[in-house]
Parts: C-alpha cells; structure tokens; sequence
C-alpha cells in the first residue's frame, strides 16, 4: 500500500500548496522514528523495556541533530539584504554556516571570511583611559565599540578590495615605474589569503550577526547554513532522510542501552559497532557515487595542463 | 458459574446442616476471592514474562502469557476522560490500572443531542455535512453529569446534516437527549505518555522533550473533592494532568484502561423449603467474571474464608491446600 495517492502527491490532493508531497517520499518523520522504535526495540522480549517514550524522543532528536552537523548534506539557504549596518541577522535555527555569497547583477559572489575581528566589546574610559564604573561598582560598557563603529561604516581592511588600505592612495611615475610611500613593491608574492577583491564577512556568534565590509547597505547577501533538523521546535516537522532511517534506530539503542545499568558491556559494544558501521554506510549511500558521476569525473583524465 | 460455586462450596462445607453460608455471606467471599485472582494474573503475567525470556515457556498451547493476556485484555475499557477544567481530567472510578492515554487532536464539531434514539446521534442545530463528518469519525458523549459520560461510538453513516447512524448508543438508550457531544478524527491519534510527578518539572522545562501536541504527557494526581464518583462504589476517580497545557478540549482525551471486575452477587427471590432459590433474573445478578477455568481457584479461596467464619479448620486446610497445590501446577 501506497503511503499517500498520487494525487497527494502531486497535488496535495487539492489543497495549498499543492507542493507540499514533492519528494516528501525521500524522508521519514521524527514522528515515525519514535513510534517505530517503541514498537521494535523496546518491550518485554527485546534488549530495551520499561522505556519512557520521551527518552526514545531525545535521542532521536540527538540523532537527527549530530546526522546535520556533519552526515547530511541538508544545507539551507536565506537571501536577505543587508541593513543599515551592513549586518545580516543569522537565520532563526543557523547552527554553522557554509557559505555565504552577495547576489549582484544576476550574480553569485562567494565572499571570503575576514581573518580579522570585526567587533568588539570595549568599556567607556575617560580622559586617561581610566575605565569608568557606575555606582554599583560595574564597568559602563557602551553599545558599540569603535572596531564596531568602524566596521559597519567602511573600515579599510588588508584585503585587496575596495576598502583596501591602500586603495586611492597617491604615487610617482618615475620613467614608467610606480613609487609609492609604502611598501606594496616591497613584497615579494602575493598573499592569497586576502587577495580577493569581493567584499568579506565576518560572524559574530554572540551577537547572532554577520558582519559585512566593503559593501553597500541594501546588498542581497545569500547565506547557505546547516541547521540542527528541529524545525524551530516544530516536532511535526521533522524529518530524516530515509538513508539514515537504521542508523538513527541503532544510535537510539546505543545511547539507551549505554545508559543504562546492568548492561553487559558486550552488548553496548555491539550496539556501538552497529550505530557506527550503519552511520558509515549511510553516508556511502548519501555520498551517492554511481557510474554516470564517475564516468563524467573521468572524463576529464586525458586534459592536458598547461 | 456462580451457583455452580455456591453449590460446590455448600456441599464441601456442609456437615451435618452446620456449613451453611448465607448469600449475603457468600456474595462477600465471592467478591473478596475474585478480586484476590484478579490480581493475581497481573503478578503471573510477570513471572511468565520473565520464564519467556529464560526459555522456560514455549509457543503454541504453550503459551501461558497468551491466555493469561486474554484475561486481562476482557477487562479492558476505552472511555473518553471527562474534562474537570483546562487540562485536568478525571479518570474513571472502576480503573485498576491505565494501559494507555491518547489525544484526538482533531474535533470535527461538537453539540447537544436533540432527540432520542437508538444507535443515532439526532442534533436539529448541527450541519454534519457540512462540517465535514465522515464515517469513522468517533462520537463522544461530554456531558459529565450523565452516567454515560465518556461513552462513544463510531459514525456508521451520515443520514443528514442533522442526523448520524452511530455503530452504538454513546449517551444510553432512553436519556439522549440534551447530552452534549463531540466529534473527532480518528486519524492522527497520539498516545500521551504517562510521566512520574518527580519528572514533569524537567520534560517541561527541556526544548527537546518538553511535551507537544505530537508527544502529549500527563501525571497522575489525586481525585479532587470536585470528582464525581462512581455512584454504586462511592469511589472517587483520580485525575491527569496532559501537557502541554493547551489540551483542553472535552472528549479529545480518552484512556484504554483495565478496570476492576465487578462484584459478584448470588440473587434469589424466593424460598424453596427454606432455601433461596436461586434466580438469575434479578437485576443486581452478577456472575464471575473470570474465566471458568478460574472455578477451582475460586472456590479454594472462598473455602478459607467459609473455613475461618464456621471455626471448621479442614474447609480451611482443604482451600489452602488447593490453593498452593493450584499455583504450583501453574508454575
């Protein structure tokens, strides 16, 4: 028996939005997973009873949660323009980022992460740079400070963009050679960590921005990021590719089983040996190698290089 | 079977007229030994669970825990929880013990019955057609006052926009009108889980865990003095408490649950040289309702205490040996 009829698949059996089914088949709800394993792995005559099902639904959702870090390849992507401050707030369930692009003219530009700072907390000082404390004794911290300041209003960075330290500066034409007061002949090669001319980005985790140089305000900036799979906490809504449906039952009877007392090392060994072998698998599975994909890699063997 | 163990343990305790045991007398000990092997099949489900998994139990006619689960199952009741405020419910006075809570997170309408009928569901205001009744659908009978509170059928077919077939009388047969009910899908049910008073604070408090409409739990709490108790028993019913809070709808709560059997009685009406007559067509009859298998065991139990009442040790050796001899052919 089908799960759902074609025509829920294909046209959410007319409601909206008619998209919802569309590949929905590749994945297998948190809801499914629970019930499953309550239904398989836990009773009277299996390894696991007397089990508490919200127990079964933590470790499910500690599973799903590790499998989007670093198994899944379930990257989502926000584009949003910039503010004011050239900052673009992280996504409401952004757990790490993979890449981050400005939208330009049609255009995807992979932008490169700032290798320096681009925040700071700072303490209100006076004069002497004595730091001042109210009466409570507590240092007076102000909202920004002037790294901050600086950032959001164009500070000159070391990469060789537009708000390059040396961009627009003046020099000499000397019989057809340039001179300048700094030292940009001076170096020998190229430091190919910041020479790239795109805009750069840098994330202030604590505050949940992302901070932009050497861009307009109103930029469209595409921000591609892992989650953690928890739909913002909707458990409706959660879901698993079906890859990985054997390894998240094995992962859930290992933490539980590793848990508890009185179980034979042996068997959580063996239960350790079963997640961890049916995580790999999945991942050769989802890594999805098959002769058409190979075969247009192989392709390129005979190129000559140049 | 209750005047086939009447007679058996009349005629063991008879001597010389001196054994006789009056119903009244009877009706006790019947009560007191059924209640005694009720519960005793819950202990021996639990020893004959764990000789299964040692392998001391086999398949087949073999299977002990099978017949011993088939009692049990007979005693099993599904009944909506009626609504005490918010998200506190009260559970039904009879239960032994509570298998299982779920949530119909889905009411379809809701209503007061306008006219009475058997098997019918008749509600001059509602629109069931349009409101998207279908057959399947379980009906609830929410009026908490009325003694079939709780009761609830199935949508056999929808006659009307004011009328339902239901697969059973959920508000009784002569009392159906002015009850109020509830409709509800029968798809998407969840089971809510029961969680111990010690643990609620953290399941609530936890952003994985805490309790949702997908994954609803409840804690068992004490009756209040606002329960209504069964009327017969004067038992009062404890509550739950289903979180998340937001579970507040009447009649979407419902527990399978194991109740107790009921007392049994020996009913006559008339005398026959002295001796009642046994009658089962009074309205207060009630057999055994342990299986007839359970007689020997029955009338064992009953003979200690018949034993103790007439001072007559033999009848109460007789029971207690019978008993022991019982339990060790069943282990």
């Amino acid at each position: 028996m089908a799960y759902i009829n074609d025509y829920a698949y294909y046209a959410n059996s007319g409601a909206i939005p008619q998209d919802k089914n569309w590949g929905s088949y590749q994945y297998v709800s948190l809801n499914d997973i629970v019930n499953n394993f309550m239904l398989m792995y836990q009773g009277n005559h299996e390894l696991i009873n007397n089990l508490n099902r919200y127990q079964v639904l933590f470790h499910a959702k500690r599973g799903i949660q590790e499998l989007n870090y670093d198994a899944m390849k379930e990257v989502k992507v926000l584009q949003m323009d910039l503010d004011d401050n050239l900052r673009f707030i992280l996504p409401s369930d952004y757990v790490n980022w993979v890449r981050i692009s400005q939208y330009l003219n049609g255009v995807l530009y992979p932008l490169t992460e700032n290798i320096q700072t681009g925040w700071a907390s700072t303490y209100l000082q006076d004069n002497n740079a004595k730091i001042i404390y109210d009466q409570d004794g507590n240092v007076l911290k102000p909202q920004f400070s002037q790294l901050d300041m600086s950032f959001t209003s164009g500070a000159k960075t070391i990469y060789l963009n537009e708000s390059s330290a040396y961009n627009n500066q003046s020099g000499w034409n000397v019989d057809g050679c340039w001179y300048f007061d700094f030292g940009i002949g001076a170096r020998f090669g190229l430091n190919t960590e910041t020479a790239n001319a795109n805009p750069t980005f840098s994330i202030d985790k604590q505050r949940g921005v992302i901070n932009f140089s050497s861009i307009g305000n109103g930029a469209s900036v595409v921000v591609e990021y892992v989650s953690d799979g928890m739909e913002n906490g909707e458990d409706g809504s959660i879901s698993v590719n079906k890859l990985f449906e054997e390894y998240l039952y094995a992962y859930v009877k290992y933490s539980l089983l590793n848990g508890r007392l009185g179980v034979q090392e042996y068997i959580v060994n063996r239960a350790r040996k079963d997640k961890s072998s049916l995580l790999r698998n999945a991942k050769i599975r989802l890594s999805n190698i098959h002769p058409g994909r190979l075969l247009m890699s192989l392709r390129g063997q005979d190129k000559w290089l140049k | 079977m209750i005047n086939s163990v009447r007679n058996t343990v009349l005629a063991i305790a008879n001597k010389n007229n001196y054994g006789y045991i009056s119903p009244q007398d009877f009706n006790l000990y019947a009560q007191q030994a059924q209640m005694d092997l009720f519960e005793d099949y819950f202990y021996q489900y639990n020893a004959w669970t764990n000789k299964e998994n040692q392998r001391l139990s086999g398949s087949g006619y073999a299977d002990i825990v099978k017949g011993l689960v088939e009692v049990i199952d007979s005693f099993s009741v599904t009944r909506s929880l009626a609504q005490q405020g918010a998200n506190l419910f009260n559970l039904p006075s009879d239960y032994y013990l509570i298998n299982k809570v779920n949530y119909f997170p889905t009411q379809i309408t809701s209503g007061t019955s306008t006219a009475a009928g058997v098997n019918t569901l008749t509600d001059t205001a509602a629109t069931f057609v349009s409101s998207g009744v279908k057959v399947g659908q379980q009906v609830v009978n929410t009026t908490a006052s009325s003694s079939y509170s709780g009761f609830s059928a199935f949508v056999i077919s929808v006659d009307s926009e004011t009328q339902l077939t239901l697969s059973y009388s959920p508000f009784g047969v002569a009392a159906t009108i002015g009850n109020s009910y509830g409709i509800f899908n029968t798809t998407g049910i969840v089971e809510v889980e029961r969680v111990n008073q010690n643990k609620i604070f953290y399941l609530n408090n936890s952003p994985l865990t805490a309790p949702s409409t997908g994954f609803p739990a409840y804690v068992l709490g004490g009756a209040t003095t606002s329960v209504v108790g069964d009327a017969n028993t004067g038992q009062l019913g404890n509550t739950i408490t289903v979180y998340p809070t937001t579970i507040t709808n009447n009649g979407s709560v419902t527990a399978e649950y194991i109740r107790y059997p009921l007392s049994p009685k020996w009913t006559y009406q008339t005398l026959s040289s002295g001796e009642p007559l046994f009658d089962i067509n009074q309205a207060d009859y009630q057999d055994f309702e342990l299986p007839s298998s359970d007689e020997p065991g029955i009338v064992a139990k009953i003979c200690q205490y018949i034993g103790i009442e007439i001072r007559e040790g033999d009848v109460y050796q007789f029971g207690k040996q019978e008993e022991v001899q019982n339990n060790q052919i069943q282990t």
